[in-house]
């Protein structure tokens, strides 16, 4: 059992103030089998009132509307979560798995993808667990980190012929190839110790357990994974969505720093 | 002595009073809005009382069916569960929306307008040839062209005993006053520039509902109010939209809408606001999972399907692939994603070459198509320059659910102006009938 803190702050600065926006938000620490919220505090800025609920995922949420001019719009959420086994396993809800076998926008495989998908089929094992970090490993291998060359709406398949990309590309190949490799698989939000932003990783499903992996590291995910919510892909659980309504020619900046410590 | 083409002769004179009040057509072709005529025929097409209680019947079980089915696909899942429809078919369509998942609509109804689109085939049977369940369009075409045959020959009505078709305004009242969760009906419409304008404004008037567009609705907290000009706030119980599930709510389907309302789907969520229709329908009225609707009236209702699908195959299964490619030259194709009359291929009219390619992709993607046996369907009349001439027709039935389905006495039918064409759709430049439901 380990308790760890966080501090979660992103930020919008708009070139211009905008006359109002839209804002969904989802970057609450899950509670579940393996991870247990202590506190949980958000603050808004500029200040407004918004609503509470839960997405069709199950992720908490909160959304609402800054309804008058402003130039910067951020959020802050800091708390602590009490992670309760180290590995990491979360139960499967009754009727979820139809959902992670199939659909999700980001996630349609191509020939380039099938094929290479083809090309290893034969050397996999057929335990669950081995066969997914097999394929963890050569796409860890065969990937290159790299910021900037992917955004939010890349596909699997564009990061995939790129061969470079950040944790949510990692993580969209790595559900398609669990998927061919006829493993339900799910993407992952959350906060990681060390890292400055949040970060994604992988759900696969193995004897009606959820088992994570953090693909962009090439490990299992360990009490130092902070889980905020999932869905098939990233567009179904994305941390923060929003639309803003203003004159022409503005630019939008998103800044996220993330700070974990331990008690 | 009135009789079904008594009406001919003022056939000029209700077509130039539709064009007066707007009664158009728009279709949008190499991305351009063009508004046409709707081309009215006064020739009726006439239901018996009796066939049509019989269509009254198999159309209730088939939305019935319909609704029990979207309700378990967004909650238990059970008919996946049971293995009479394969996963495939409902988790990859386009028409599944995850975001619909345990999201139970007002008193549990998805589809309140359901167009059911039906054909008589020459050998006196009906078959059903697809399903609307994502806001159909087109009930107000028959209600005006009867208001102004009506006017212009009182007597052929007090003559032969015709169902008035004046009470679809009374249904769907009832229909959003059923799932109402507090406050008033409006009608969302896109605007003037989208192809069923017409209609939005006509079945507003009719109801009295509001006819609103997307700025003047809000979120508030959890709620949604209607915001009049003076700066008043009124909540919102029933949105009768006429927006496509992706352009409902930038929050949370396409965020590049400008013509929905921002956080519209979380209202729907705690259940404080009613959508007609409700979102995520699309699962239900693809062309791929129609082959299983008559499985579905089995499953759900235990009850042996009163109204029959067109003969269809469906490629995924081997058995039907071998059958869709010796009979291919008889047989229409389908892409199950389509729709509007796009998307569907004669067998017998292609090419070889086009034959060729089409069968290497129907090999590699299967799921994407169906097939379908051609229906000789029966022709009705039309007048054509001032002669009577036989043309492909067919009918959309309109089904709506309050606690119960109700059909309406009449219907859309829509013909094709185009001798050796099969495909009526308004999309596709074709003309509209009034249906008589004879009541005795």
């Amino acid at each position: 059992m380990k308790r760890l803190q966080f501090d979660y702050f992103m930020n919008i600065d708009y070139s211009e103030p905008v006359s109002s926006g839209h804002f969904t938000l989802k970057c609450f620490p899950a509670e579940d089998s393996r991870q247990r919220v202590l506190s949980c505090e958000t603050h808004i800025t500029p200040q407004t009132a918004f609503s509470e609920g839960r997405d069709s995922f199950g992720n908490a949420m909160i959304y609402g509307a800054v309804k008058h001019p402003h130039s910067t719009f951020s959020v802050r959420v800091t708390g602590e979560v009490e992670l309760l086994q180290t590995q990491y396993e979360t139960l499967l809800t009754e009727n979820e798995i139809f959902l992670y076998r199939h659909g999700g926008v980001l996630l349609r495989p191509d020939a380039g993808m099938q094929a290479d998908y083809s090309s290893v089929s034969g050397l996999l094992p057929d335990n669950v667990p081995e066969r997914a970090g097999f394929l963890m490993h050569r796409l860890y291998e065969d990937f290159h980190y790299e910021k900037g060359c992917t955004d939010a709406n890349t596909d699997a398949r564009t990061a995939f012929a790129r061969r470079k990309g950040v944790c949510q590309d990692y993580s969209h190949i790595f559900i398609v190839l669990c998927r061919l490799a006829g493993i339900p698989a799910r993407y992952v939000t959350g906060l990681l110790v060390g890292e400055g932003e949040s970060h994604a990783w992988v759900e696969i499903l193995h004897n009606d357990k959820w088992i994570g992996l953090d693909v962009t590291n090439n490990i299992p995910v360990t009490d130092s994974h902070i889980k905020f919510g999932h869905g098939r892909d990233a567009a179904d659980c994305r941390i923060n969505t929003g639309i803003v309504y203003g004159s022409a020619g503005q630019t939008q900046k998103v800044l996220a720093v993330t700070r974990l410590s331990e008690q | 002595m009135p009789s079904y083409t008594s009406l001919v002769p003022s056939s000029e004179a209700i077509n130039e009073l539709l064009a007066r009040y707007g009664v158009r057509f728009g279709i949008y072709k190499n991305n351009t809005f063009k508004e046409q005529l709707f081309p009215f025929d006064a020739i009726p097409r006439v239901i018996e009382c009796d066939e049509f209680s019989y269509l009254e019947r198999g159309l209730k079980q088939r939305v019935r069916a319909l609704n029990l089915f979207l309700r378990d696909i967004y909650s238990r899942k059970q008919i996946v569960k049971d293995g009479v429809i394969p996963e495939d078919f409902i988790f990859a369509s386009g028409g599944y929306l995850a975001q619909c998942e345990g999201v139970l609509p007002s008193k549990g109804i998805y589809s309140h307008i359901s167009g059911i689109d039906l054909v008589k085939g020459k050998d006196g049977k009906w078959y059903i040839l697809e399903d609307n369940l994502r806001v159909p369009s087109g009930a107000s075409y028959p209600m005006i062209a009867r208001e102004l045959c009506r006017r212009s020959a009182p007597k052929v009505f007090h003559d032969i005993p015709v169902a008035d078709n004046r009470n679809y305004a009374e249904l769907l009242r009832r229909t959003m006053d059923h799932v109402n969760v507090g406050g008033i009906n409006v009608i969302l419409t896109p605007g003037r520039y989208n192809s069923a304008y017409f209609e939005h404004s006509f079945l507003a008037e009719k109801t009295g509902a509001y006819l609103v567009n997307g700025s003047e609705l809000s979120v508030e907290g959890d709620f949604l109010y209607y915001n009049t000009a003076d700066g008043k706030k009124e909540r919102v119980g029933t949105v009768y939209r006429r927006i496509s599930d992706e352009y409902l709510d930038p929050m949370n389907f396409n965020p590049e809408s400008l013509i929905g309302i921002p956080h519209i789907f979380d209202v729907v969520r705690k259940g404080n606001v009613a959508l007609m229709n409700a979102i995520g329908n699309g699962v239900a009225d693809d062309k791929g999972i129609y082959y299983f609707v008559p499985k579905m009236i089995k499953y759900y209702l235990g009850e042996e399907p009163i109204l029959s699908n067109a003969p269809t195959y469906l490629p995924f299964y081997e058995q039907d692939m071998k059958y869709t490619l010796e009979n291919f030259d008889n047989l229409v194709l389908k892409d199950v994603a389509e729709a509007g009359g796009y998307g569907v291929v004669f067998g017998n009219k292609m090419t070889k070459e086009q034959k060729a390619d089409f069968i290497t992709l129907l090999k590699a993607e299967p799921r994407r198509f169906i097939a379908q046996e051609v229906i000789d369907f029966q022709d009705l009349d039309i007048m054509d320059e001032g002669r009577q001439v036989a043309r492909k027709a067919d009918l959309r039935a309109f089904v709506l659910t309050a606690d119960e389905p109700m059909v309406w006495k009449s219907g859309l039918t829509r013909f094709s102006r185009n001798p050796d064409s099969f495909i009526v759709n308004s999309s596709q430049g074709g003309g509209f009938k009034d249906t008589w439901v004879l009541s005795r």
